[in-house]
């Protein structure tokens, strides 16, 4: 014997109302009608002994009767079967979700969210099947469900155990969306085609913060079946903010660093400071005092959920620094924003001429004043003396040489080596002696030695003056004057150059001619390297070049042809693909990630996606050398919890979390229902209760006649 | 113009049973029955004017009627005098009669409740009044006035009187002011004022509203009508009361509640006699079980203690 519903037993209190009637409510038996009551003042009713045995037959009815009802609303049947056990139960698909972005790094919410996943499988039965997705930005199967005509996975939960123990938090962002959908999808097609009697059902365990994505949601219709189980883990400390570097305006980069403060909606603190800072390798080599070296810090305030944008400049310290650091909140997966340096440049530069360091009629002097003074750059000038300082180009080697006295056979074959590995060597002869020297490089080049020239053999000195007539724009040391701005060299004059011949064939680009068709530039490629050479030199004896405004950024792009240039491309966020492109130099590219691996692009590809960490990544095309920032997605700090009911706007079915003995408990009471509906026990008690309340009626009029008469 | 001796008619024994005289339907005939025996008799009128009988003298003073003024007295005298005479006019009565719930009360075995007996009483009165040529009026009144009937002598007057006592009870409760104040508006002559009611209602109010019947001359008598299980309580098993005007309930043990009614009743019934004797009106209490003629009797009776007063008065000019 059971009841369906015991909540109704409750009614039985009822009973105490007819005894209470009995015993207390003794209504007078006669009524006297009188004139008027102003004289009379009520008595109380008196209890004599009397009255509380009175109509035990009556009182018993209407107990009877009451109880009958009571009972019969509470759904009573005869209990045929046993109690149920755990395998009595209809197995289910579970699919469990488990949320790997980064918000998961805050506090202890992957531990939590383990603990959940592992307490999920403990509740499984044999016939369940499970598998287990990790999402983050994308959705990943580490474990799928048993493919139809596979042999079972011996001990899934266990299976399921293990790689859950390897599964780590990412740095990508959150689309709960798209992961839901893929999932939901897969749910309901395998349950239609398999004809499977297991319910599918989908476990997500996240953290549902608000800068989740769901809009993959909005366009698909949840199956009516698949229910989702949504299962929070919080942390106990809540606040969290991130900054963000703006994109400054063009040519004040340095300047004007805006910086974006997000205060996330359910912090608790409102207070955090910004500062600019950079990783500094100790020269020392102890890797332990690694460590960021704080700027300036600026103080900021930013109440929940509000934004803040604020200037922070780099200061002469910061100019290397290469990320922002946020601190004053309980979270630091977000709290660093990598921004890409300007490079500071360390380069060597050796002379070899005749002219002294202080000579203003020399070259050497015009050099270092023009590699001076550079923010990005940090080059020695130093004559080239020792043979040691031409080892093969290094970090601290010398990237460049330029020439300009006449080249011995020695050091002709120690800067022919130098090229080869990679250096840029440019000849700038400021004699014959020198001029001859340059066929030395240049075979298919010859030094027109004219004898009926007056001034000197082979100098052509004109009386007026050359300019620079025909200039390759293309060439990487032009690039920078392609715009039609920066294209007039029509200033800069050329008093004296020598004359060079181009013998046929000729492998050898020119660069630049002089307007009536002289040689003024002309490059080769030797090896790794090139050689260059200039027919006219930039001291005021030679040409106004060097007092001109191209002198500066014409050094600079030789130096880039040199040392590679410091190309920087768009910061992106973890989890998208950079394309990076070289316009001088194809070849492979190798990305270097922050944590100091090397990836290798094919050939043919030119866009690198593996940008699974914040940080700067570098990658390398022949010499040339691109820099990116990559940094978390800015709806990843997010982290006010999102409304779980806008799940359920979007159609989602959001089911409950049962246990199994709550999963059997229900079993249990779809069959009470089944059997009481069919029993219907309640129908005879009640037709018993009527009967009894036609007894009473009938034995009370009775006993009411007997006591009037 | 002599009134019977009605204390020596109230000391006899052979009264009409009221029990066996409410057996008669027609309250007209009952009525008749109750007087029969009474005559047509004359009253002394409290109003002077032409009349055979000299009541005073009077000085004159300028606007009198010169046609009263004793020119014989003038004569030997050489003093203006006016004769004064007692007028004999008819009677004019009012009959107010309660026909509340509280009046629809009879105890067993009575058969009939106290508002059949005021009925009678009324109409006994009105009978008698209209054999000696007298006007009578009626106003029936519950909590509101039910019927209102100047006072006439006329014929048919006494039917029309009948039917409208013969109306049924209504009304919740009793407002005793309410048909003093109609009176007092209309009536605008000296007459006689005939209160049939239970009284049980506040007896406050009723102080101002008889006071000024009395200074408009009236002479007003009330008959207090009772069941006699109304004076003395007797009822034994407790049960529950209900009250017939407002329809309340009570749960009472008459045997504890007796003592307290009683104590109560009394204080009420103190109470109104003390208002009345202050006011000089009549109160005489009828119990339903007790004989019609009485009423008459007492009625007399105040009109003959009256007519001492005025004779006295009279002796004393």
């Amino acid at each position: 014997m059971g009841v369906l519903v015991p909540l109704y037993l409750a009614g039985l209190t009822a009973l105490s109302l007819p005894l209470i009637l009995h015993l207390v409510r003794r209504t007078p038996r006669g009524r006297q009608e009188f004139s008027s009551l102003m004289f009379l003042s009520p008595t109380p009713p008196r209890l004599t002994r009397r009255s509380r045995l009175d109509q035990i037959l009556l009182l018993l009815l209407r107990l009877a009767a009451l109880a009958l009802v009571t009972l019969a609303f509470c759904r009573p049947f005869l209990r045929e079967a046993a109690s149920l056990s755990f395998a009595d139960l209809t197995g289910k698909r579970l699919a469990i979700l488990i949320d790997t972005s980064a918000s998961m790094k805050r506090g202890d919410l992957w531990q939590q969210a383990i603990k959940a996943a592992e307490k999920q499988l403990e509740d499984l039965n044999p016939q369940d099947d499970v598998a287990l997705f990790a999402f983050s930005d994308r959705l990943r199967t580490i474990i799928d469900f048993q493919k139809e005509g596979a042999a079972p996975i011996p001990d899934k939960p266990q299976v399921v155990r293990n790689r859950l123990k390897a599964l780590q938090p990412d740095w990508s962002s959150t689309d709960l969306g798209t992961a839901l959908v893929a999932v939901a999808g897969e749910l309901d097609t395998a349950s239609d085609v398999r004809q499977s009697p297991l319910e599918p059902q989908i476990v997500v365990i996240s953290d549902f913060q608000g800068g989740s994505r769901i809009e993959a949601l909005q366009s698909f219709e949840w199956p009516e079946r698949v229910p989702v189980v949504t299962l929070r883990v919080s942390p106990t400390n809540t606040t969290n903010a991130h900054a963000q570097v703006l994109p400054a305006e063009e040519g004040n980069e340095l300047a004007d660093v805006r910086v974006r403060v997000v205060n996330a909606a359910d912090s608790r603190g409102d207070q955090f400071t910004v500062e600019w800072s950079e990783f500094v390798v100790p020269s020392s080599g102890d890797k332990a005092t690694n460590r960021l070296k704080a700027e300036r810090r600026t103080d900021v305030y930013v109440p929940p959920g509000q934004t803040r944008i604020i200037r922070l400049p780099r200061g002469p310290d910061s100019l290397q620094a290469d990320r922002v650091v946020l601190r004053g909140d309980d979270h630091d997966f977000d709290n660093t924003f990598f921004v890409v340096p300007p490079r500071k440049l360390e380069a060597t530069l050796l002379y070899a001429g005749r002219d002294a360091a202080e000579d203003p009629e020399g070259l050497q002097l015009y050099l270092r004043l023009a590699v001076a003074n550079d923010p990005l750059r940090q080059i020695e000038v130093r004559p080239l003396d020792t043979m040691k300082s031409l080892t093969a180009p290094g970090d601290s080697a010398p990237k460049m040489i330029v020439v300009s006295q006449a080249v011995s056979e020695e050091l002709r074959t120690m800067l022919t080596k130098f090229v080869e590995q990679g250096g840029v060597l440019l000849l700038v002869p400021d004699g014959d002696e020198a001029a001859t020297s340059v066929s030395s490089f240049f075979d298919d080049v010859e030094f027109a030695r004219a004898a009926a020239d007056p001034v000197g053999e082979g100098e052509s000195r004109s009386e007026k003056y050359l300019l620079l007539g025909e200039i390759d724009f293309t060439h990487p040391l032009f690039t920078p004057f392609a715009g039609p701005r920066y294209s007039d060299f029509t200033k800069i004059h050329f008093w004296k150059h020598r004359t060079m011949t181009l013998k046929s064939p000729a492998t050898t680009r020119i660069v630049a001619r002089f307007d009536n068709g002289d040689l003024a530039l002309f490059e080769r490629s030797v090896g790794k390297g090139r050689v260059l050479a200039l027919t006219s030199g930039w001291q005021p004896a030679d040409s106004q070049l060097a007092l001109s405004s191209k002198f500066v950024p014409l050094v600079g792009a030789l130096l880039d042809l040199a040392c590679g240039g410091t190309e920087v491309a768009e910061s992106v966020a973890v989890g998208q693909s950079v394309t990076l492109q070289s316009s001088t130099q194809p070849g492979p590219i190798v990305v270097h990630t922050p944590d100091g691996r090397a990836v290798r692009l094919d050939a043919d590809l030119s866009t690198f996606s593996e940008t699974d960490q914040p940080g700067i990544y570098r990658a390398k095309v022949g010499s040339t050398e691109t820099r990116f920032a990559v940094n978390l997605l800015a709806t990843e700090s997010l982290t006010a919890p999102l409304d779980l009911e806008q799940l359920e706007q979007r159609g989602v079915r959001i089911g409950t979390e049962l246990t199994r003995t709550q999963r059997i408990d229900r079993v249990r009471q779809q069959r009470d229902t089944e059997l009481e509906s069919r029993q219907k026990v309640w129908r005879w008690l009640i037709v018993v209760a009527i009967g009894l309340l036609v007894l009473e009626t009938w034995w009370a009029g009775r006993a009411e006649r007997k006591i009037t008469s | 113009m002599k009134l019977d001796a009605p204390t020596t008619a109230r000391s006899r024994a052979s009264y009409i049973d009221p029990a066996a005289l409410m057996r008669i339907k027609n309250l007209e005939l009952r009525a008749k029955l109750v007087v029969d025996g009474f005559l047509s008799g004359l009253h002394r009128s409290p109003y002077h004017g032409f009349s055979v009988e000299f009541t005073e003298y009077r000085q004159y003073s300028p606007g009198d009627d010169l046609r009263f003024l004793d020119w014989r007295l003038f004569a030997r005298s050489d003093r203006f005098y006016l004769k004064r005479f007692e007028d004999e006019t008819n009677l004019r009565c009012y009959l107010l009669v309660d026909l509340s719930r509280s009046m629809g009360f009879h105890s067993k075995p009575l058969e009939y409740d106290k508002a059949e007996y005021a009925k009678t009483v009324a109409a006994t009165i009105a009978y008698f009044l209209t054999l000696q040529r007298d006007a009578v009026g009626l106003i029936t009144f519950d909590q509101a006035i039910r019927e209102y009937l100047p006072a006439r002598y006329r014929t048919g007057h006494l039917h029309r009187l009948m039917i409208c006592l013969e109306h049924e009870l209504a009304g919740t409760a009793t407002d005793l002011g309410l048909p003093l104040e109609q009176v007092a508006r209309t009536a605008r002559k000296r007459g006689v004022i005939v209160l049939l009611s239970d009284m049980l209602a506040p007896v406050e109010m009723l102080e101002t509203k008889l006071g000024y019947l009395r200074s408009q001359g009236h002479e007003v008598v009330v008959i207090r009508i009772l069941d006699p299980a109304e004076v003395s309580f007797q009822f034994q098993e407790e049960s529950m009361f209900f009250d017939l005007e407002s329809g309340r309930e009570l749960y009472v043990d008459p045997q504890a509640a007796r003592a307290g009614y009683q104590e109560r009743f009394t204080d009420h019934a103190r109470a109104l006699a003390r208002v009345c004797s202050g006011l000089g009106v009549d109160v005489y209490d009828l119990t339903t079980d007790g004989p019609l003629d009485l009423a008459l009797f007492d009625l007399l009776n105040s009109r003959m203690r009256r007519g001492r007063q005025v004779a006295r008065r009279r002796r004393v000019s």
